[in-house]
Protein backbone atom coordinates (compact mmCIF):
# COMPACT_ATOMS: atom_id res chain seq x y z
CA UNK A 1 0.00 0.00 0.00
CA UNK A 2 1.36 3.06 -1.25
CA UNK A 3 2.53 5.24 1.94
CA UNK A 4 -0.02 8.15 2.59
CA UNK A 5 1.20 12.05 3.14
CA UNK A 6 0.38 13.73 6.31
CA UNK A 7 -1.94 15.95 4.36
CA UNK A 8 -3.87 12.75 3.01
CA UNK A 9 -3.92 10.87 6.02
CA UNK A 10 -7.41 10.12 7.14
CA UNK A 11 -7.34 11.45 10.55
CA UNK A 12 -6.11 14.54 8.98
CA UNK A 13 -9.02 14.35 6.85
CA UNK A 14 -11.42 14.21 9.89
CA UNK A 15 -9.63 17.74 10.98
CA UNK A 16 -10.34 19.20 7.43
CA UNK A 17 -14.28 18.53 8.29
CA UNK A 18 -13.64 19.83 11.45
CA UNK A 19 -12.44 22.73 9.87
CA UNK A 20 -15.65 23.07 7.67
CA UNK A 21 -18.06 22.40 10.36
CA UNK A 22 -16.24 25.90 12.02
CA UNK A 23 -15.95 23.82 15.12
CA UNK A 24 -12.60 24.96 17.28
CA UNK A 25 -10.89 21.79 18.62
CA UNK A 26 -12.77 22.50 21.65
CA UNK A 27 -15.86 22.39 20.43
CA UNK A 28 -15.48 19.67 19.37
CA UNK A 29 -13.87 17.54 21.92
CA UNK A 30 -17.03 18.74 23.80
CA UNK A 31 -19.37 17.06 21.61
CA UNK A 32 -16.92 13.87 21.45
CA UNK A 33 -17.06 13.78 25.12
CA UNK A 34 -20.59 14.00 25.23
CA UNK A 35 -20.97 11.11 22.77
CA UNK A 36 -19.18 8.66 25.04
CA UNK A 37 -15.33 9.78 23.91
CA UNK A 38 -13.12 8.71 26.45
CA UNK A 39 -9.50 10.62 25.21
CA UNK A 40 -8.77 14.04 26.94
CA UNK A 41 -8.96 17.15 24.39
CA UNK A 42 -5.20 17.05 24.24
CA UNK A 43 -5.49 13.17 22.35
CA UNK A 44 -8.08 14.28 20.19
CA UNK A 45 -6.07 16.85 19.04
CA UNK A 46 -3.38 14.62 18.73
CA UNK A 47 -5.62 12.06 16.68
CA UNK A 48 -6.79 14.88 14.31
CA UNK A 49 -3.22 15.86 13.63
CA UNK A 50 -2.11 12.53 12.56
CA UNK A 51 -0.14 11.98 15.90
CA UNK A 52 -2.19 9.63 16.95
CA UNK A 53 -4.19 6.81 16.20
CA UNK A 54 -7.57 6.49 17.17
CA UNK A 55 -9.35 3.00 17.78
CA UNK A 56 -11.96 1.85 15.37
CA UNK A 57 -14.36 2.99 18.19
CA UNK A 58 -12.85 6.31 19.01
CA UNK A 59 -12.82 7.31 15.10
CA UNK A 60 -16.32 6.47 14.95
CA UNK A 61 -17.55 8.97 17.85
CA UNK A 62 -15.17 11.76 16.19
CA UNK A 63 -16.93 11.08 12.81
CA UNK A 64 -20.20 11.02 14.40
CA UNK A 65 -19.87 14.02 16.93
CA UNK A 66 -18.66 15.98 13.05
CA UNK A 67 -21.96 14.00 11.56
CA UNK A 68 -24.00 15.35 14.40
CA UNK A 69 -23.04 19.39 13.44
CA UNK A 70 -23.37 18.98 9.79
CA UNK A 71 -26.72 17.70 10.59
CA UNK A 72 -27.25 20.64 12.58
CA UNK A 73 -26.49 22.83 9.09
CA UNK A 74 -28.40 20.82 7.13
CA UNK A 75 -26.18 18.05 6.07
CA UNK A 76 -26.63 14.41 5.91
CA UNK A 77 -23.40 12.42 7.89
CA UNK A 78 -21.05 13.24 5.48
CA UNK A 79 -18.10 12.41 7.70
CA UNK A 80 -17.39 8.34 7.11
CA UNK A 81 -17.76 6.36 10.04
CA UNK A 82 -14.66 3.94 9.21
CA UNK A 83 -12.40 3.30 6.26
CA UNK A 84 -14.34 0.70 5.16
CA UNK A 85 -17.24 3.05 5.08
CA UNK A 86 -15.42 5.61 3.47
CA UNK A 87 -14.41 2.70 0.89
CA UNK A 88 -17.66 1.85 0.14
CA UNK A 89 -18.89 5.38 0.14
CA UNK A 90 -16.08 6.29 -2.86
CA UNK A 91 -17.22 2.75 -4.77
CA UNK A 92 -21.06 4.19 -4.37
CA UNK A 93 -21.39 7.72 -3.07
CA UNK A 94 -24.65 8.55 -1.66
CA UNK A 95 -26.92 10.85 -3.55
CA UNK B 1 15.02 36.80 -0.22
CA UNK B 2 13.99 33.75 1.64
CA UNK B 3 11.01 31.28 2.12
CA UNK B 4 9.52 29.07 5.23
CA UNK B 5 7.63 26.07 4.29
CA UNK B 6 5.61 23.92 6.24
CA UNK B 7 4.44 25.46 9.21
CA UNK B 8 5.53 27.73 12.03
CA UNK B 9 4.22 27.22 16.06
CA UNK B 10 5.62 27.47 19.03
CA UNK B 11 8.02 24.99 19.22
CA UNK B 12 9.64 26.47 15.81
CA UNK B 13 8.85 30.28 16.29
CA UNK B 14 12.41 31.22 17.74
CA UNK B 15 14.33 29.47 15.32
CA UNK B 16 12.54 31.62 12.77
CA UNK B 17 12.90 34.84 15.42
CA UNK B 18 16.74 34.06 15.70
CA UNK B 19 17.42 33.79 11.63
CA UNK B 20 15.47 36.66 11.25
CA UNK B 21 17.49 38.47 13.63
CA UNK B 22 20.32 37.93 11.94
CA UNK B 23 18.80 38.53 8.57
CA UNK B 24 18.04 42.26 9.46
CA UNK B 25 21.69 43.15 10.79
CA UNK B 26 22.12 43.15 7.73
CA UNK B 27 19.58 43.93 5.34
CA UNK B 28 16.96 46.86 6.16
CA UNK B 29 14.59 45.03 3.48
CA UNK B 30 13.47 41.40 2.77
CA UNK B 31 11.26 39.59 1.34
CA UNK B 32 10.11 36.49 2.37
CA UNK B 33 8.35 34.43 0.33
CA UNK B 34 5.30 32.14 2.00
CA UNK B 35 3.64 30.63 -0.94
CA UNK B 36 4.56 26.90 0.80
CA UNK B 37 3.75 28.06 4.52
CA UNK B 38 0.59 25.75 5.45
CA UNK B 39 -0.27 27.79 8.49
CA UNK B 40 1.30 29.79 11.22
CA UNK B 41 0.38 30.52 14.58
CA UNK B 42 0.35 33.16 17.00
CA UNK B 43 4.12 32.63 17.99
CA UNK B 44 4.83 32.80 14.43
CA UNK B 45 2.64 36.11 13.88
CA UNK B 46 4.20 37.07 16.78
CA UNK B 47 7.80 37.24 15.39
CA UNK B 48 6.78 38.75 12.20
CA UNK B 49 5.11 41.62 13.65
CA UNK B 50 8.28 42.12 15.86
CA UNK B 51 10.55 41.99 12.97
CA UNK B 52 7.98 44.25 10.44
CA UNK B 53 8.55 46.37 13.43
CA UNK B 54 12.20 46.54 13.56
CA UNK B 55 12.86 46.50 9.68
CA UNK B 56 10.41 49.65 9.51
CA UNK B 57 12.39 51.44 12.55
CA UNK B 58 15.34 50.40 10.62
CA UNK B 59 14.24 52.64 7.65
CA UNK B 60 13.48 49.30 5.10
CA UNK B 61 10.37 46.90 4.95
CA UNK B 62 9.35 43.46 5.45
CA UNK B 63 7.23 42.22 2.63
CA UNK B 64 5.03 39.05 2.62
CA UNK B 65 5.21 37.30 -0.79
CA UNK B 66 2.18 34.63 -2.09
CA UNK B 67 0.57 34.22 1.20
CA UNK B 68 -1.97 31.32 1.30
CA UNK B 69 -5.56 32.14 1.68
CA UNK B 70 -5.41 30.91 5.22
CA UNK B 71 -2.12 32.60 6.05
CA UNK B 72 -3.97 35.96 4.05
CA UNK B 73 -6.67 35.45 7.06
CA UNK B 74 -4.38 35.00 9.59
CA UNK B 75 -2.37 38.48 8.74
CA UNK B 76 -5.92 39.53 8.19
CA UNK B 77 -7.72 39.44 11.65
CA UNK B 78 -4.16 39.93 13.59
CA UNK B 79 -3.96 43.24 11.35
CA UNK B 80 -0.47 42.15 10.30
CA UNK B 81 -1.86 42.83 7.20
CA UNK B 82 -0.92 46.76 7.43
CA UNK B 83 1.91 46.32 8.99
CA UNK B 84 3.96 44.37 6.65
CA UNK B 85 3.97 44.72 2.49
CA UNK B 86 2.15 42.39 0.50
CA UNK B 87 2.75 40.39 -2.57
CA UNK B 88 0.80 37.95 -4.49
CA UNK B 89 2.38 37.52 -7.79
CA UNK B 90 4.74 35.46 -7.82
CA UNK B 91 6.73 35.44 -11.25
CA UNK B 92 10.29 35.24 -9.72
CA UNK B 93 11.39 33.99 -6.50
CA UNK B 94 14.08 36.15 -7.07
CA UNK B 95 12.31 39.39 -7.77
CA UNK B 96 12.54 42.18 -5.21
CA UNK B 97 10.04 43.99 -3.30
CA UNK B 98 9.71 47.64 -4.52
CA UNK B 99 11.65 49.47 -2.41
CA UNK B 100 14.07 47.12 -1.44
CA UNK B 101 17.39 48.33 -1.67
CA UNK B 102 19.38 45.19 -1.40
CA UNK B 103 19.17 41.68 -2.09
CA UNK B 104 19.56 38.95 0.57
CA UNK B 105 22.16 35.66 -0.71
CA UNK B 106 20.76 32.62 0.08
CA UNK B 107 23.86 31.09 0.25
CA UNK B 108 23.45 32.76 3.88
CA UNK B 109 21.40 29.99 4.37
CA UNK B 110 22.87 27.15 2.40
CA UNK B 111 21.96 26.08 -1.37
CA UNK B 112 18.30 25.80 -0.16
CA UNK B 113 15.80 28.67 0.90
CA UNK B 114 15.37 28.29 4.55
CA UNK B 115 13.17 25.39 5.64
CA UNK B 116 11.24 25.27 8.86
CA UNK B 117 10.34 21.97 9.49
CA UNK B 118 6.75 20.81 9.67
CA UNK B 119 5.39 20.09 13.42
CA UNK B 120 2.56 16.87 12.50
CA UNK B 121 1.23 18.34 15.60
CA UNK B 122 0.07 21.78 15.02
CA UNK B 123 -2.68 22.42 12.94
CA UNK B 124 -4.29 24.76 15.07
CA UNK B 125 -6.50 27.35 13.25
CA UNK B 126 -7.41 30.69 14.96
CA UNK B 127 -9.97 30.20 16.48
CA UNK B 128 -9.19 27.50 18.86
CA UNK B 129 -7.77 27.23 21.91
CA UNK B 130 -6.47 29.28 24.53
CA UNK B 131 -2.38 29.11 23.55
CA UNK B 132 -3.51 29.69 20.53
CA UNK B 133 -5.30 32.96 21.36
CA UNK B 134 -3.22 34.17 23.63
CA UNK B 135 -0.26 34.30 21.13
CA UNK B 136 -2.64 36.01 19.03
CA UNK B 137 -3.25 38.76 22.04
CA UNK B 138 0.87 38.73 22.39
CA UNK B 139 1.03 39.80 19.05
CA UNK B 140 -1.78 42.63 18.80
CA UNK B 141 0.17 43.42 22.19
CA UNK B 142 3.31 43.85 20.39
CA UNK B 143 2.08 45.55 17.21
CA UNK B 144 -0.04 48.03 20.17
CA UNK B 145 2.93 49.20 21.68
CA UNK B 146 4.86 49.43 17.85
CA UNK B 147 2.41 51.54 16.19
CA UNK B 148 0.73 53.59 18.64
CA UNK B 149 1.98 56.85 19.20
CA UNK B 150 3.87 57.74 22.79
CA UNK B 151 3.01 53.86 23.86
CA UNK B 152 5.79 52.64 26.36
CA UNK B 153 3.87 49.94 26.84
CA UNK B 154 0.54 47.31 26.24
CA UNK B 155 -1.70 44.45 27.71
CA UNK B 156 -4.56 42.67 27.21
CA UNK B 157 -6.78 41.84 30.38
CA UNK B 158 -9.34 39.17 30.19
CA UNK B 159 -12.21 38.26 32.61
CA UNK B 160 -11.25 34.25 32.99
CA UNK B 161 -13.07 32.56 35.91
CA UNK B 162 -14.45 36.17 37.63
CA UNK B 163 -11.67 37.81 37.61
CA UNK B 164 -9.46 40.18 35.40
CA UNK B 165 -5.98 38.13 33.83
CA UNK B 166 -3.38 40.36 32.04
CA UNK B 167 -2.93 37.33 29.12
CA UNK B 168 -0.41 39.70 27.31
CA UNK B 169 2.14 42.30 28.26
CA UNK B 170 4.94 43.83 26.52
CA UNK B 171 7.19 43.72 30.02
CA UNK B 172 6.94 43.26 33.60
CA UNK B 173 6.39 46.75 34.85
CA UNK B 174 3.32 46.42 32.81
CA UNK B 175 1.79 43.42 34.17
CA UNK B 176 2.80 44.71 37.61
CA UNK B 177 0.67 47.85 36.16
CA UNK B 178 -2.23 45.69 35.92
CA UNK B 179 -2.35 43.57 38.92
CA UNK B 180 -1.96 46.83 40.98
CA UNK B 181 -5.57 47.80 39.19
CA UNK B 182 -6.94 44.11 39.64
CA UNK B 183 -5.72 44.18 43.56
CA UNK B 184 -6.82 47.96 44.26
CA UNK B 185 -10.40 47.63 42.00
CA UNK B 186 -9.76 50.72 40.42
CA UNK B 187 -8.16 52.09 37.75
CA UNK B 188 -8.84 52.66 33.66
CA UNK B 189 -8.25 48.94 33.00
CA UNK B 190 -11.11 47.68 35.56
CA UNK B 191 -13.39 50.31 34.59
CA UNK B 192 -13.36 49.58 30.69
CA UNK B 193 -13.31 46.34 31.33
CA UNK B 194 -16.68 46.87 34.06
CA UNK B 195 -18.60 49.66 31.87
CA UNK B 196 -17.52 48.72 28.26
CA UNK B 197 -16.32 52.41 26.99
CA UNK B 198 -12.96 53.74 27.17
CA UNK B 199 -10.97 55.32 29.93
CA UNK B 200 -8.31 57.49 29.53
CA UNK B 201 -6.23 59.51 31.94
CA UNK B 202 -4.26 61.71 30.26
CA UNK B 203 -1.87 62.76 32.61
CA UNK B 204 -2.13 61.23 35.95
CA UNK B 205 -0.74 64.23 37.91
CA UNK B 206 -4.06 65.60 37.61
CA UNK B 207 -6.14 62.12 37.68
CA UNK B 208 -8.65 62.27 40.75
CA UNK B 209 -10.60 59.58 39.27
CA UNK B 210 -8.64 56.64 40.88
CA UNK B 211 -7.23 57.91 44.20
CA UNK B 212 -5.27 54.35 45.18
CA UNK B 213 -3.79 53.57 42.12
CA UNK B 214 -3.00 56.66 40.99
CA UNK B 215 0.23 56.87 42.95
CA UNK B 216 0.97 53.58 42.44
CA UNK B 217 1.31 54.44 38.57
CA UNK B 218 3.48 57.25 39.25
CA UNK B 219 6.25 55.64 41.20
CA UNK B 220 6.28 52.96 38.47
CA UNK B 221 7.07 56.07 36.26
CA UNK B 222 3.70 55.69 34.51
CA UNK B 223 2.16 59.36 33.94
CA UNK B 224 -0.84 58.31 31.21
CA UNK B 225 -2.87 55.34 30.03
CA UNK B 226 -5.24 54.37 27.77
CA UNK B 227 -8.19 51.19 28.26
CA UNK B 228 -10.48 50.29 25.55
CA UNK B 229 -12.86 47.68 26.00
CA UNK B 230 -12.82 44.62 24.41
CA UNK B 231 -16.54 43.62 23.54
CA UNK B 232 -18.11 40.78 22.41
CA UNK B 233 -21.98 41.12 21.62
CA UNK B 234 -21.37 44.64 23.42
CA UNK B 235 -20.29 42.63 26.92
CA UNK B 236 -17.27 43.24 27.88
CA UNK B 237 -14.67 41.17 28.23
CA UNK B 238 -11.53 42.37 29.05
CA UNK B 239 -9.46 45.66 27.84
CA UNK B 240 -6.60 46.63 26.07
CA UNK B 241 -4.24 48.80 27.65
CA UNK B 242 -1.89 50.81 26.55
CA UNK B 243 0.78 53.07 28.69
CA UNK B 244 3.24 55.91 28.56
CA UNK B 245 5.77 57.32 30.59
CA UNK B 246 4.78 61.14 29.33
CA UNK B 247 1.54 62.57 30.20
CA UNK B 248 -0.68 63.41 27.19
CA UNK B 249 1.21 61.56 25.50
CA UNK B 250 -1.43 60.07 23.30
CA UNK B 251 -2.71 62.20 20.65
CA UNK B 252 -6.04 61.36 18.81
CA UNK B 253 -5.03 58.90 16.02
CA UNK B 254 -3.07 57.50 18.80
CA UNK B 255 -6.33 57.14 19.94
CA UNK B 256 -8.26 56.27 17.12
CA UNK B 257 -5.53 53.26 16.09
CA UNK B 258 -5.95 52.06 20.03
CA UNK B 259 -9.70 51.73 19.19
CA UNK B 260 -9.10 50.16 15.85
CA UNK B 261 -6.46 47.11 17.95
CA UNK B 262 -9.32 46.88 20.70
CA UNK B 263 -11.89 46.40 17.88
CA UNK B 264 -9.81 43.54 15.80
CA UNK B 265 -9.17 41.82 19.94
CA UNK B 266 -12.68 41.41 20.27
CA UNK B 267 -13.51 40.01 17.05
CA UNK B 268 -10.81 37.53 17.57
CA UNK B 269 -12.34 36.96 21.26
CA UNK B 270 -15.50 36.59 19.63
CA UNK B 271 -14.37 34.03 16.81
CA UNK B 272 -12.68 32.01 20.26
CA UNK B 273 -15.59 32.21 22.12
CA UNK B 274 -13.91 33.99 25.09
CA UNK B 275 -17.38 35.74 25.04
CA UNK B 276 -19.25 32.06 26.15
CA UNK B 277 -19.45 33.01 30.03
CA UNK B 278 -18.15 30.85 33.12
CA UNK B 279 -21.89 30.11 33.66
CA UNK B 280 -23.07 28.94 30.34
CA UNK B 281 -19.38 27.06 29.86
CA UNK B 282 -20.29 25.02 33.21
CA UNK B 283 -24.01 24.42 32.29
CA UNK B 284 -22.28 23.21 28.65
CA UNK B 285 -20.45 20.84 30.43
CA UNK B 286 -23.05 19.65 32.66
CA UNK B 287 -25.26 18.87 29.79
CA UNK B 288 -22.68 17.12 28.20
CA UNK B 289 -22.66 15.18 31.14
CA UNK B 290 -25.65 14.45 31.58
CA UNK B 291 -26.55 13.25 27.62
CA UNK B 292 -23.24 11.30 28.15
CA UNK B 293 -24.61 9.16 30.76
CA UNK B 294 -27.84 8.89 28.90
CA UNK B 295 -25.80 6.95 26.52
CA UNK B 296 -23.81 5.07 28.43
CA UNK B 297 -27.36 3.55 30.09
CA UNK B 298 -28.42 2.90 26.40
CA UNK B 299 -25.85 1.28 25.52
CA UNK B 300 -26.16 -0.86 28.31
CA UNK B 301 -30.12 -1.63 27.56
CA UNK B 302 -28.68 -2.70 23.48
CA UNK B 303 -25.92 -4.94 25.30
CA UNK B 304 -28.60 -6.48 27.18
CA UNK B 305 -31.04 -6.79 24.87
CA UNK B 306 -29.09 -7.87 21.90
CA UNK B 307 -26.03 -10.04 23.77
CA UNK B 308 -23.50 -7.51 22.16
CA UNK B 309 -20.16 -6.17 23.23
CA UNK B 310 -20.36 -2.66 24.78
CA UNK B 311 -18.78 -0.94 20.83
CA UNK B 312 -21.64 -3.07 19.08
CA UNK B 313 -23.84 -1.29 21.28
CA UNK B 314 -22.17 1.84 20.28
CA UNK B 315 -22.49 1.70 16.61
CA UNK B 316 -25.94 0.56 17.28
CA UNK B 317 -27.21 3.47 18.13
CA UNK B 318 -24.90 5.14 15.96
CA UNK B 319 -26.68 3.89 12.71
CA UNK B 320 -29.99 4.21 14.21
CA UNK B 321 -29.15 8.18 14.48
CA UNK B 322 -27.57 7.80 11.18
CA UNK B 323 -30.65 6.00 9.45
CA UNK B 324 -33.35 7.91 11.31
CA UNK B 325 -31.86 11.28 10.92
CA UNK B 326 -31.96 12.49 14.58
CA UNK B 327 -29.53 13.36 17.24
CA UNK B 328 -27.73 10.38 19.18
CA UNK B 329 -29.06 11.89 22.09
CA UNK B 330 -32.57 11.24 20.79
CA UNK B 331 -31.98 7.75 20.13
CA UNK B 332 -30.66 7.08 23.82
CA UNK B 333 -33.18 8.84 24.96
CA UNK B 334 -35.81 6.42 23.15
CA UNK B 335 -33.86 2.99 24.16
CA UNK B 336 -34.17 4.31 27.90
CA UNK B 337 -37.44 5.00 27.59
CA UNK B 338 -38.30 2.01 25.97
CA UNK B 339 -37.07 -0.06 28.95
CA UNK B 340 -40.39 1.18 30.89
CA UNK B 341 -42.54 0.57 27.87
CA UNK B 342 -40.79 -2.60 27.23
CA UNK B 343 -41.86 -4.38 30.47
CA UNK B 344 -45.53 -2.84 29.70
CA UNK B 345 -44.67 -5.51 26.50
CA UNK B 346 -44.71 -2.46 24.12
CA UNK B 347 -41.89 -2.34 21.13
CA UNK B 348 -39.34 0.21 21.05
CA UNK B 349 -38.71 2.07 17.75
CA UNK B 350 -34.52 1.67 17.92
CA UNK B 351 -35.04 -1.48 18.58
CA UNK B 352 -36.88 -2.08 15.68
CA UNK B 353 -34.82 -0.28 13.40
CA UNK B 354 -31.36 -2.48 15.25
CA UNK B 355 -33.37 -5.63 13.28
CA UNK B 356 -34.03 -3.54 10.33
Amino acid sequence: MAERSAAGHPAVLLDRYRLNAGLSHGDLWLRYFELGGMDDALELEAILCGALRPSVHDREVIAHALNERFVELGGNHPVPYSESDAERRREAPER
Amino acid sequence: MFAIRGEVDRVNAPELCAILDAVIERHPSVVLDVAELGFINGWGLGVLAAQASRHRRSGGTLTIRSPSATVLRLLDITGLAEVVLLEHADPSRRHLAVGQSSEIDEASFGPEPYHVPAHAGMITAIPADTDVVDGTLRLVVTLARATVGGADGASVSLWRNGHLATVAASDKTIVDMDASQYATGEGPCVDASVKGRRFHAESLGIETRWPTFTPRAQALGINAIMSSPLLTEDRPVGALNIYSRTAMAFASKDQELASLFAAEVSHILACAGVDVTDEQLSRRRNEALAIRRLIAQAEGVIMEREGVGADDAYSLLCDYSRTSNRPFREGAEDVVASTQRFRRGAESEPRQSHHG
